[in-house]
């Protein structure tokens, strides 16, 4: 890794060699965890200062070795990150954290302990509800895993390494933030695929190196002018996308990204961890209730439209602030959380005059570039 | 002409009283349709492993089980229409089969304004007045009932809350009691929302009553799986998935117990008698998951084929194993023995899965224990093109299998609900290439020394 690249050049480069990064950081004498999904408390990890790895799939890297465990009707990316990590790709973990965040996520978080070992492993078991009592039990199951941590690592968490921990992930996702508020203008500061380059790139270092990259970004930004030229601006809904190769596609097909409602988008850092008296509360808060995944059943309204406007009053909120022209519902095939909530998402979107496009993809590069002319041709739609 | 072109294969059946199970099936519809028609509140409900059942029944609410709906479309090959119309509301077709096809059901009620319409399969289902969804065993079993809004306006759904612990993590010192009290707390809430839906006030002494018969049911539907350790087999999987339907659904119901009662006698008189559901045994093979509910005739081929018994099957669908005296013993509350009862059937295979270093019990455990417990040659594994969830462990279970206690696995892809993707004819040559790998690790067990 180059030591004097900074900002966009260096989260460029990490996004681009991740594993290398990781491996360096294990030189310095730092611990790796990788984890699965948003749900997982990684300010945990940051309190014994063990660098939280998020695990990721390869849309270039053909499925082989997973075939073997898990079956091809299963959610592909989940697919695609067990695959490369049976190839050692994560072999430099020293824990793995999985999670009950969706059937795929979990089952592949079980199968994973059973064939990938790494010296720790836990299984986080999220409730389905935002229940006070899911709420509660969610508090107890981070406990154990507190513990668990703590007698991997041999040492307490102590509370201020943990409040200082849930502090500096806040500042994180306030700059992430601020990042957003950066594509507001038109054209956008940041592309779509430069975002989503920074924030993988964050989402592998410590939290403390990942701040200092984003302020860097920043700075960096702030100061550019026609980076892009104005396009239709799009937003993004549904299942993550964790390759640049189709964010370009999509930027290059007449549209700028502006905001994605995903996982890595806003969903890990919309909203700040209440600093509460007993941090796991505000831990155990933040994660059940404020990560908008659709894994989480959330009771809301007595009718459909109340339903819908409870769960989705956000995204009308995005479309407006950051004037929005259209959505792209993006699903990873065999992807259920994301495929049950497309058309009642899609109702409410084209009911507040968003248009929409739909696509089930199968998480593959190779298959994208099928994709560009439904991109164009909804480019111009909107565009009329 | 492509649908002409599907065969399917309804089973003969080898016990009577399997054959005598669908009189439940129709109990269930027919129920709700009289339940209708005389103002009674409707329930649609997962199936939630009795969690929500009986408090849902013993505040008066009549449930229908659209899972079970989605099977009996299926099996009467009433699913296409219902499928293509939630595939043209959007819904992606990778959805869970018994999802789409409610869907679809749900889509063609409101456009008829909720009056059932005329040619519904099984009568149909009648509009409900509150949905019990289940955070349980797959995603679909919410999600389904949350999407459903856009059909069923103002219907309220709840969701139930059951853990589901990794095995390491279930072993935690008081993690256990901790999943248990949760489901415990969760249902005062669920009561709570459904006394304040129906205007009635729970009586406990009522549910206790429930209780106690779905417990005597539960024990003998248990003893039944226990008299199919016999060889040759007594009873195989087609005539389980034809009795499973009272006590998966109707446990309280007296009528269930007294099924249960003749359904064990008969296969008593063959245990005694030594004889076998199937004329010729010579290969026990279990089966994992759902049935293609269309086809369930192909196992009675593979018996006429190939002396193949169909020994055990589908473990979720099973009644449990009792629970220890330990944890049951001297706990009054109804809703705490409801909770104990479904958490425990979730997990009670969790020490073989400690034992084997595998997936927690209600994923390939019981599989681990049953190979055992019923000198299994094999196992089929029926990976579910839209239930999914319910596939992916499959092959995890086939590779411990064949790892932990040599027994062999194959995979014969199909489908519960949607015919199309069940090719019957590719399901006999692989069973059929199969059987020498079942000779050769039957072998391979002989030279371990292992006891079948």
């Amino acid at each position: 890794m180059d030591a004097n690249k900074k900002g966009l050049a260096k989260a460029n480069e990490i996004y681009n060699s991740r594993g290398a990064y990781a491996r360096e950081v294990k030189k310095q004498g730092k611990r790796v965890f990788g984890y699965f999904c948003c749900y997982p408390p990684i300010e945990l990890l940051s309190a014994l200062d063990i660098v939280p790895v998020r695990i990721l799939g390869d849309m270039d890297e053909p499925i082989t070795l997973a075939d073997n465990c898990l079956p091809p009707v299963m959610c592909i990316f989940c697919r695609s990150a067990f695959d490369i990590g049976m190839k050692g790709q994560y072999d430099y973990f020293d824990g793995f954290v999985g999670a009950h965040a969706c059937d795929g996520a979990e089952r592949t978080s079980f199968i994973w302990s059973n064939y990938i070992k790494s010296p720790c492993n836990f299984h986080l078991d999220i409730p389905h509800t935002t229940h006070n009592s899911a709420v509660d039990f969610f508090k107890e199951q981070i406990e154990y895993f507190k513990a668990e941590l703590e007698k991997s690592a041999g040492e307490e968490i102590k509370p201020e390494a943990l409040r200082k921990a849930i502090s500096d992930h806040n500042h994180q996702r306030a700059l992430v933030r601020q990042l957003y508020e950066l594509r507001k203008p038109d054209p956008p500061l940041l592309t779509g695929t430069e975002m989503l380059k920074i924030l993988i790139a964050i989402m592998g270092m410590s939290v403390a190196e990942g701040n200092l990259l984003l302020t860097e970004v920043i700075g960096e930004v702030k100061t550019r002018e026609n980076v892009q030229e104005k396009k239709r601006r799009l937003m993004i809904w549904g299942s993550l996308i964790d390759n640049a190769v189709f964010t370009e596609l999509i930027e290059s097909s007449g549209l700028n990204i502006v905001i994605e409602d995903t996982a890595i988008g806003t969903r890990p850092f919309w909203h700040d961890i209440v600093e509460t008296e007993d941090p796991l509360q505000g831990v155990a808060e933040h994660y059940l209730k404020e990560v908008l995944c659709p894994r989480t059943f959330r009771d809301s309204g007595s009718n459909y439209a109340q339903d819908s406007d409870s769960r989705f009053g956000y995204l009308r909120d995005f479309a407006k602030y950051w004037k929005v022209d259209g959505v792209f519902a993006n699903i990873i095939r065999n992807c259920d959380v994301h495929g049950y909530e497309a058309p009642v998402v899609k109702d409410y979107l084209t009911d507040l005059g968003l248009p929409v496009i739909m696509i089930e993809q199968d998480y593959s590069t190779t298959s994208l570039a099928s994709l560009r002319t439904r991109f164009q041709a909804f480019a111009e739609t909107i565009g009329s | 002409m492509e649908k002409e072109a599907v065969k399917t294969l309804k089973s003969a059946k080898t016990l009577n009283t399997a054959r005598e199970a669908g009189y439940f099936g129709k109990k269930m519809l027919m129920g709700a349709i009289k339940a209708q028609e005389e103002g009674r509140m409707i329930g649609w409900s997962m199936v939630t492993w009795w969690q929500g059942d009986f408090i849902a029944k013993a505040l008066g609410i009549h449930l229908v089980y659209p899972e079970n709906y989605g099977a009996f479309c299926a099996s009467v090959r009433k699913a296409e229409p219902y499928l293509e119309l939630a595939d043209s509301e959007g819904f992606p077709n990778t959805l869970c089969g018994y999802a789409r096809n409610c869907l679809g059901f749900a889509k063609s009620l409101k456009d008829n304004d909720y009056v059932i319409p005329e040619g519904a399969p099984g009568g149909g289902l009648a509009k409900p007045a509150v949905m019990i969804a289940s955070g349980t065993a797959c995603d679909a079993r919410y999600k389904w009932f949350q999407s459903l809004g856009r059909y069923l306006d103002d219907v309220p759904v709840w969701t139930l809350e059951l853990p589901q612990p990794g095995v390491k993590e279930y072993f935690l010192e008081g993690n256990k009691e901790k999943n248990v009290q949760f489901v415990v707390k969760e249902l005062r809430e669920f009561v709570s929302f459904l006394e304040n839906l129906t205007q009635k006030k729970m009586d406990y002494d009522k549910l206790s009553e429930m209780l106690d018969q779905a417990f005597k049911t539960l024990r003998l539907a248990h003893e039944v799986d226990l008299l199919r350790k016999a060889v040759p087999s007594p009873m195989v999987s087609q005539d389980f998935w034809s009795v499973m339907l009272p006590h998966l659904y109707l446990p309280d119901d007296p009528e269930a117990y007294a099924f249960y009662q003749r359904v064990y006698e008969e296969v008593k008189h063959k245990v005694d008698n030594k004889i076998g559901a199937i004329p010729n045994e010579k290969y026990r093979v279990m089966f994992s998951e759902l049935p293609p509910w269309h086809s369930v005739g192909f196992f009675d081929e593979l018996a006429q084929r190939f002396g193949i018994a169909m020994v055990i099957e589908s473990w979720n669908y099973h009644a449990p194993t009792p629970m220890p005296e330990e944890e049951i013993g001297g706990i009054s509350d109804p809703l705490e023995i409801i909770a104990r009862l479904t958490y425990h059937k979730g997990r009670e295979h969790n020490h073989v899965a400690r034992e084997f270093d595998t997936s927690p019990g209600y994923f390939n455990a019981a599989y681990l224990q049953w190979a055992q417990d019923y000198r299994a040659d094999g196992l089929i594994a029926h990976p579910l093109m839209s239930c999914r969830p319910a596939t992916y462990t499959l092959m995890e279970t086939r590779n411990r299998l064949e790892e932990k206690l040599k027994v062999p696995g194959v995979i014969v892809p199909g489908d519960i609900v949607d015919l199309r993707v069940f090719n019957i004819d590719e399901g006999f040559s692989k069973v059929e290439a199969f059987i020498e790998t079942m000779d050769h690790y039957r072998e391979l067990r002989k030279q371990a020394g292992m006891a079948w």
